[in-house]
């Protein structure tokens, strides 16, 4: 499926600057999120120092000696850009976006590069060069639809995550995610959110509450319990927005009578490291890993968040132990696992409207998160359709790589990132739109509501919860830590 | 004249021709090297290697690219390539070159299917040069070697299309063969340090794409302290 391009009035919109004249003069950045003030001084030299230092102790310089080398600037990676879709300005294509890294890279890091560039005086790093990138980085959303049609096998979204990261070590990021992460880090609450302690413990208990109303039987939060088999922790903005998520997810531990606990020494697995910096990935991992150490639990349980579960899968063996490290899962895989082995009972007939899957980049791409959701729908949901393209080769929601969190640009991820998006869950015409993380229901909620669809988002444990059934099999099970 | 010719297929052939081979090592033990160190480097070691064969065979043989996106670019794109790699491997005329240079031969192309395959590349290539100025696109991408690779690529086709099916004077037949050689012993120094070095290295990119997305365990730490942050507030 094409998008069509947006027009004039859409791309002005889009693109209008965010911030006062006196800041962008004054941090000398004209791009459209908020920066934090920083130090302005001799940008290019501390920018190339970065790099520099990036790539002594890092893994990416054999990767962009070979994406120079492979580079064949064929455009066939425009198509699939829904970005690009939506501007239809060549900049946005995403060979052009990596070229201007690769370039920098070629001038400064390449033996030839460096003897051409200093023979003829040329191509050295500029401030408006790390302007462009500053700007164009944060357009692209690491979706990595890219990758799929690129014939030399280049990985914008890798020199995309590259190159914010060595913006932010000269102090060029969204202030959005780096005040977040400073909060998680170095902050009383430890967490995104800043939820204190009681608060959390105050609203599961009120969950609780709810859910012993509404299915008459006690189903716990279980806080801190020691030894479990799962350690349950979900981007924290689902305790404060996507309560019926979470109450879902409790039912299916009830019903599926698992050994499950919940830290409350740290409690949110969103890791906006992996969309700006490779350090602060790194350390937000160390501490998942340490609660789950301290808790003894088997195994880390990231509910419905694609980045969170990427990063949790993929980089705790990184930083954490490598084949010996504590496995990461999504809560997908888990329930699919108990309906298969019909540990969960779902009622076939519960949502008779229509109903579509939105694939989270993050799981999906790769092949990892995507026919179990399907099965799982299809066990509670009687009128399911796909949007086109699905799976590994989904579309975007449009906020993906963080940009979601990016509040000022709401309108530039709802008409051009989210575009292509729109328009295929506009072409199902789902009374519903499910869509299984933190990052995409926020992103699918706005663009809903921006681009006027009449189409309800909602999360898979939040129908999982409607499904449910609690029969005499799993209503008393009780295991060791719910009693605790 | 002749003796122009003579050395070029002979001496200058053989050192272009060596230099080629050198210059494919080295690219390719390079990438197999950085791939192998960053393998070692990284914390986690799990790849799917079976996705990235799977990927790197599909690339090999990219007929599904024909249905999907650019259907024209593609199919000229894999046209191209075909004769690039066969024309000069299989011509009965090479082989009989390749035959005094090693001592042995092997099977060639009819003549018939060599002409026509020489025919289709030279159209393939010039058809990349005009799609690549006609699209606004690949306008903005390119730069000026995307235009003169093909356009050099195919100067050997032309002359050795020229020279084997028409009747032209000896004096013309040698500088056209005079060309011929020259402009493929261009191409031969030229390929391992330009982009056309992905003939050898293309197979490793889906490796080479999984591995990068491998980091080293303890990155923070030392990117600290080379920057200087050590201690200092997020
Ligand atoms: S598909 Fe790959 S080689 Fe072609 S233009 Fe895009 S990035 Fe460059
Ligand atoms: S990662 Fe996604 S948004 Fe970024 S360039 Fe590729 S397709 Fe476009």
């Amino acid at each position: 499926m094409r998008t069509e391009v947006i027009t004039p009035e859409e791309h002005e919109r889009a693109f209008a600057p965010t911030k006062k004249p006196e800041v962008t003069e004054r941090q000398k950045l004209s791009v459209r999120y908020h920066v934090e003030d920083y130090d302005i001084a001799d940008r290019p030299r501390r920018f190339l120092e970065a790099f520099a230092a990036i790539l002594k102790h890092s893994n990416y310089r054999f990767a962009l000696e070979h994406f120079i080398r492979m580079t064949t600037r064929c455009s066939k990676c425009a198509v699939e850009c829904p970005i690009y879709q939506a501007t239809d300005d060549p900049h946005d294509i995403p060979c052009h976006r990596s070229e201007l890294l690769l370039n920098v890279y070629r001038r400064h890091f390449t033996l030839a590069g460096s003897l051409k560039g200093r023979l003829f005086g040329t191509g050295h790093l500029t401030n408006d060069k790390i302007e462009e990138m500053a700007d164009s980085f944060w357009n692209c959303t690491a979706c990595r639809r890219c990758t799929i049609e690129c014939p030399a096998g280049i990985d914008h979204a890798l020199i995309t995550h590259l190159g914010r990261y060595i913006l932010s070590e000269i102090g060029i990021s969204p202030r959005a995610l780096v005040v977040s992460v400073r909060e998680q880090l170095e902050g009383t609450t430890g967490n995104t959110s800043a939820i204190p302690l009681p608060a959390l413990i105050d609203t599961l208990e009120f969950l609780e509450e709810d859910m012993k109303e509404e299915k008459g039987i006690d189903i716990k939060f279980p806080l801190d319990v020691e030894g479990c088999d799962y350690m349950f922790i979900p981007a924290v903005s689902d305790f404060l927005i996507e309560a019926e998520t979470l109450m879902g997810i409790a039912a299916v531990m009830k019903a599926t009578g698992a050994s499950w606990t919940i830290g409350t020494q740290y409690f949110d697995a969103i890791n906006y490291g992996l969309f700006y910096n490779d350090r602060m990935l790194e350390r937000i991992i160390r501490k998942l890993v340490a609660e789950a150490e301290r808790l003894k639990a088997k195994n880390i349980l990231i509910g419905e968040c694609g980045h969170a579960s990427r990063s949790a899968k993929y980089f705790v063996p990184t930083h954490c132990g490598g084949k010996n490290a504590i496995p990461a899962l999504n809560i997908m895989e888990y329930t699919y696992e108990m309906l298969r082995k019909g540990k969960l009972k779902l009622n076939p007939n519960t949502i008779t409207e229509t109903v579509t899957y939105h694939d989270p980049c993050n799981i999906a791409r790769q092949g990892w998160v995507v026919n179990q959701p399907r099965e799982l729908i299809k066990a509670f949901c009687t009128n399911f359709v796909e949007m086109t393209p699905n799976r590994e080769k989904g579309i975007c929601c449009g906020g993906g790589g963080g940009t979601v969190s990016i509040d000022e640009i709401r309108t530039y991820r709802t008409t051009v990132g989210g575009k292509a998006k729109a328009d295929q869950i506009r072409a199902t015409g789902a009374k519903y739109v499910i869509a299984p993380c933190a990052n995409c229901k926020k992103q699918i909620r706005e663009l809903l509501e921006d681009q006027k669809i009449d189409c309800e988002m909602i999360g898979l444990h939040d129908l999982i919860y409607k499904a449910i059934i609690f029969d005499e099999s799993n209503k008393s099970i009780d295991t060791e830590n719910q009693k605790g | 004249m002749q003796g122009l010719l003579d050395f070029a297929e002979g001496p200058l052939f053989r050192l272009t021709f060596f230099i080629m081979v050198l210059g494919f090592a080295r690219v390719f033990i390079l990438a197999i090297w950085g791939a192998v160190d960053a393998y070692r480097k990284a914390g986690d070691k799990t790849i799917a290697w079976g996705t990235a064969t799977r990927k790197t065979i599909g690339w090999l043989v990219p007929i599904r690219s024909v249905f999907t996106h650019k259907p024209f670019y593609s199919m000229f794109s894999i046209l191209l390539h075909i004769g690039l790699i066969l024309v000069p491997i299989l011509l009965l005329a090479h082989v009989r070159l390749w035959e005094t240079a090693l001592g042995f031969g092997w099977l060639t192309l009819p003549k018939t299917w060599a002409d026509l395959l020489t025919l289709a590349t030279i159209v393939a290539g010039v058809a990349i040069i005009i799609g690549r100025i006609a699209s606004s696109n690949l306008r903005f991408l390119s730069r000026k070697q995307d235009y003169l690779w093909p356009l050099l690529l195919i100067i050997p086709f032309v002359t050795g299309y020229i020279c084997s099916n028409t009747a032209v004077t000896p004096a013309t037949y040698q500088i056209l063969m005079l060309m011929h050689v020259l402009s493929s012993e261009l191409i031969f120094v030229l390929i391992p340090f330009t982009k056309i070095a992905h003939c050898v290295i293309m197979p490793l990119s889906q490796f080479i794409m999984l591995i990068a997305w491998r980091f080293p365990a303890h990155v923070d730490d030392d990117v600290c302290t080379t920057l200087n942050k050590k201690g200092m507030q997020i």
